[in-house]
């Protein structure tokens, strides 16, 4: 259990995730509270590395769950176990009809999913719910009761309450708003992309085997890129690809002039790479100014 | 923290809207107790504040209830109008060679180029002279234009435009005016909105500065992010909401052919009873907007609606019009507005006198182009009905009417402002379904629930 925010920043580091001080006292406050905490950011800002990094500095196992568009109640928390019914029935054609039907379903025939998973574990867990704007408003609606109540409803079983307390973490893109419900049971936390010192210390302890030079090189050229109009900005992941590909092809510093035929490890979209190709030529012409 | 000044801040915060309930009150009193150590400032922020948008408006409310409270004192006695900082605008020039001088006391920006200690920003424009500003009762936005005049914003604005533009400003150093040039704008909007608040003693002032309160005429471009960012949400609620032809039962209707072909798991037995997914409506889509002046920064919104949209609808059609129509379809199917907005600046000097002419524009239509719309398609027409004291020709206009399934009618002036003589509001209003003010996020926001 950390004391501090700054303590908690520190247990972070040391599993690879360097987080600012403003997420890490929001963070802290979340877990003092034990309150699930709602992170939202543009991709690629380290939302889910974040919640993975909490579980291994937490020691908690972690139980995740990937949103998507129709995800429902059987995937996410159970689903009865159809074929072990229909053999218990077999079996069970001789006995009494009042005691099958209470033992058919019973935990037993449980399936559990992330969700049930996270609820009945004995050992304390981190249960990740992720990219929930991609979910319907239904799901969102269903996880009120276990965000605020660490609870779930199973009409055939009662209500299960949590044994550890898991702690709770979703993330979202922002291509929904959610309920003011869901919102006031969360702490929520909004991580943008990195400073530049920042970005310079995530890539110099996620890539040790690149040259300082070019690492300071590539974050202030993606801090610039970041700036332009574009469809898709360049997230961290791709910063440190983009600057692991500079550095296969030798390279131990950054020229505008050299870059051409890199620019799609950093840029997703066509239109956006023709974008910063345009941008460079301005760049190159400013740098030799300088010079 | 002080009982009286927390309970001081919850109740600005819920005047200006955010919404805090008392969990959350709970919550932040447990912790001020136990971790006394930690910024109150951020520790209350973490706790209070659910949504992203909603940061500034507490960052406002904080500088005027906890900060003005506690450094007042400290604060004033820098006036910038002081001597000292009077030696600046001696004898210097300004960047890009404009702006020497002022000759009337006060701080110009033009002489002392870019801030780089944005803690300086806060004292360009004294309290007093705000004040002074404020109670002549100008509206807001002319009383920031006004402040900003007064330290001779435009002019250093434009100096550095023009380096810019003549290649003396590196792109670095442009991003870094960019900065300073926000930062300055958001101190003196966020200086004259205290002063606002303290000369009205009323929470009002900060509440219509909301981003969904504003006219959408008005919003920075940092809000206008924000609507557009609503109106996808919005848009993707809609997408899942279902048309009205399954609406008989909460599941929709039962579909045998499935329920036959589960059944096969379980022996033929009917165990489940399955459900015909829900289908959304789809009619036509007719928009009309006027894309004269006055209505261009109204039109983006709405495209970018329309554009979201699209899924959801058989058929779109947009026209742009001002004394004439032309159709601009094309250009909503692409995720990427920046074509509409460059059609609505080149058609006024291509082909329009630039003065709006509606029953010209209502005429050509119902010759031309309605002929073959859908009897249950929705017309939407943006337009701030000012014909410029040209003939109406209501009888286009309801012909029209009669032509489609509803029309509706987003007019973004206020409503006393329909019936003001050269307006033709009053002459086609009652041809229109319903007619509804259109003027900020939040009036959309009610037009997409009420219409789609």
């Amino acid at each position: 259990m950390q004391t501090s925010p700054l303590d908690l920043a520190k247990q972070l580091e040391d599993e690879g995730y360097l987080i600012d001080q403003e997420a890490a006292t929001t963070l802290f406050l979340a877990l003092a509270l034990e309150k699930p905490c709602l992170i939202e950011g543009p991709a690629g800002v380290g939302k889910t590395q974040l919640a993975l990094a909490l579980a291994r500095a937490e020691k908690r196992r972690l139980i995740r769950l990937q949103c998507y568009e129709g995800l429902d109640i059987s995937k996410a928390l159970y689903d009865w176990n159809y074929a072990k019914q229909l053999l218990r029935l077999q079996l069970a054609k001789t006995e009494d009809w009042d005691e099958i039907k209470v033992d058919l379903f019973s935990e037993e025939f449980l399936l559990s999913r992330p969700l049930l998973e996270a609820i009945l574990s004995p050992e304390p867990v981190l249960l990740l719910i992720d990219e929930l704007d991609k979910s319907d408003e239904e799901f969102e609606s269903f996880l009120l009761e276990l965000l605020a109540e660490q609870q779930v409803s199973i009409p055939e079983l009662g209500t299960l309450t949590s044994k550890s307390k898991p702690i709770v973490l979703l993330t979202s893109n922002n291509s929904r708003d959610f309920s003011d419900a869901l919102r006031r049971r969360c702490i929520h936390i909004y991580l943008t992309y990195p400073s530049l010192e920042r970005e310079i210390a995530i890539l110099g302890s996620q890539a040790p085997e690149l040259a300082e030079g070019l690492i300071k090189d590539v974050c202030e050229f993606v801090g610039k890129t970041r700036k332009l109009p574009l469809q898709k900005l360049p997230s961290v992941s791709e910063t440190i690809d983009f600057a692991r590909a500079l550095n296969a092809l030798q390279k131990v510093e950054l020229n505008y002039g050299d870059l051409m035929g890199t620019l799609s490890v950093l840029l997703k979209y066509p239109k956006d790479v023709a974008k910063l190709e345009e941008r460079l030529k301005k760049w190159e012409t400013e740098a030799s100014y300088k010079r | 923290m002080d009982g009286w000044l927390f309970i001081k801040l919850i109740h600005a915060l819920r005047q200006v809207s955010l919404s805090i309930s008392s969990q959350d009150i709970l919550d932040a009193q447990t912790c001020l107790i136990r971790y006394p150590s930690l910024p109150r400032k951020q520790l209350l922020k973490s706790l209070l504040v659910h949504r992203p948008q909603d940061v500034g408006i507490f960052e406002t409310v904080w500088r005027i209830v906890v900060e003005s409270n506690e450094s007042y004192e400290t604060e004033h006695p820098l006036d910038i109008t002081s001597n000292k900082d009077s030696d600046e605008n001696q004898n210097s020039q300004g960047f890009g060679g404009q702006g020497v001088g002022r000759g009337s006391g006060g701080i110009s920006l033009t002489a002392i180029g870019d801030i780089q200690d944005l803690s300086r920003i806060s004292k360009l424009v004294p309290f007093s002279r705000l004040e002074e500003l404020i109670g002549k009762g100008i509206e807001f936005e002319e009383v920031v234009k006004s402040a900003l005049a007064e330290i001779d914003y435009y002019t250093w604005v434009n100096s550095f435009d023009l380096a810019y533009q003549r290649g003396t400003l590196s792109e670095d150093e442009w991003y870094t005016h960019q900065n300073t040039r926000s930062s300055i704008l958001r101190e003196i909007r966020e200086q004259v909105l205290m002063t606002q608040v303290g000369f009205d003693n009323s929470w009002e002032p900060l509440v219509r500065q909301h981003w969904m309160f504003k006219s959408l005429s008005s919003l920075s471009e940092e809000e206008k992010e924000l609507v557009r960012s609503s109106i996808r949400k919005w848009a993707r609620k809609l997408a899942l909401r279902p048309g009205s032809r399954w609406k008989s039962y909460n599941k929709g209707t039962i579909d045998i052919a499935s329920i036959v072909q589960k059944s096969v798991q379980w022996d033929g037995l009917f165990l489940r009873l399955c459900y015909r997914h829900k289908m959304p409506r789809a009619p036509e889509l007719v928009v009309l907007c006027d894309v004269s002046n006055s209505m261009a920064s109204f039109v983006e919104f709405l495209i970018h609606l329309v554009t979201c949209l699209r899924a959801r609808f058989r058929k779109i059609r947009v026209y742009f019009f001002i004394d004439a129509v032309w159709d601009v379809t094309e250009f909503v199917w692409d995720d990427d507005i920046s074509g509409v907005k460059q059609e609505i600046k080149s058609w006024g000097h291509k082909v329009s006198s630039g003065f709006s002419d509606y029953g010209a524009v209502f005429k050509e239509l119902a010759k031309t182009k309605f002929s073959d719309v859908s009897s249950r398609a929705i017309l939407m027409i943006l337009g701030d009905g000012k014909n410029n004291y040209r003939p109406p020709q209501s009888e286009y206009f309801a012909e029209i009417s009669e032509k489609v399934g509803k029309l509706f009618w987003l007019n973004p002036l206020e409503v006393k402002e329909w019936f003001e003589t050269d307006n033709v509001m009053k002459d086609y209003k009652s041809y229109c379904s319903k007619v509804y003010r259109c003027r900020t996020a939040s009036d959309l926001q009610r037009i997409v629930k009420d219409v789609f």
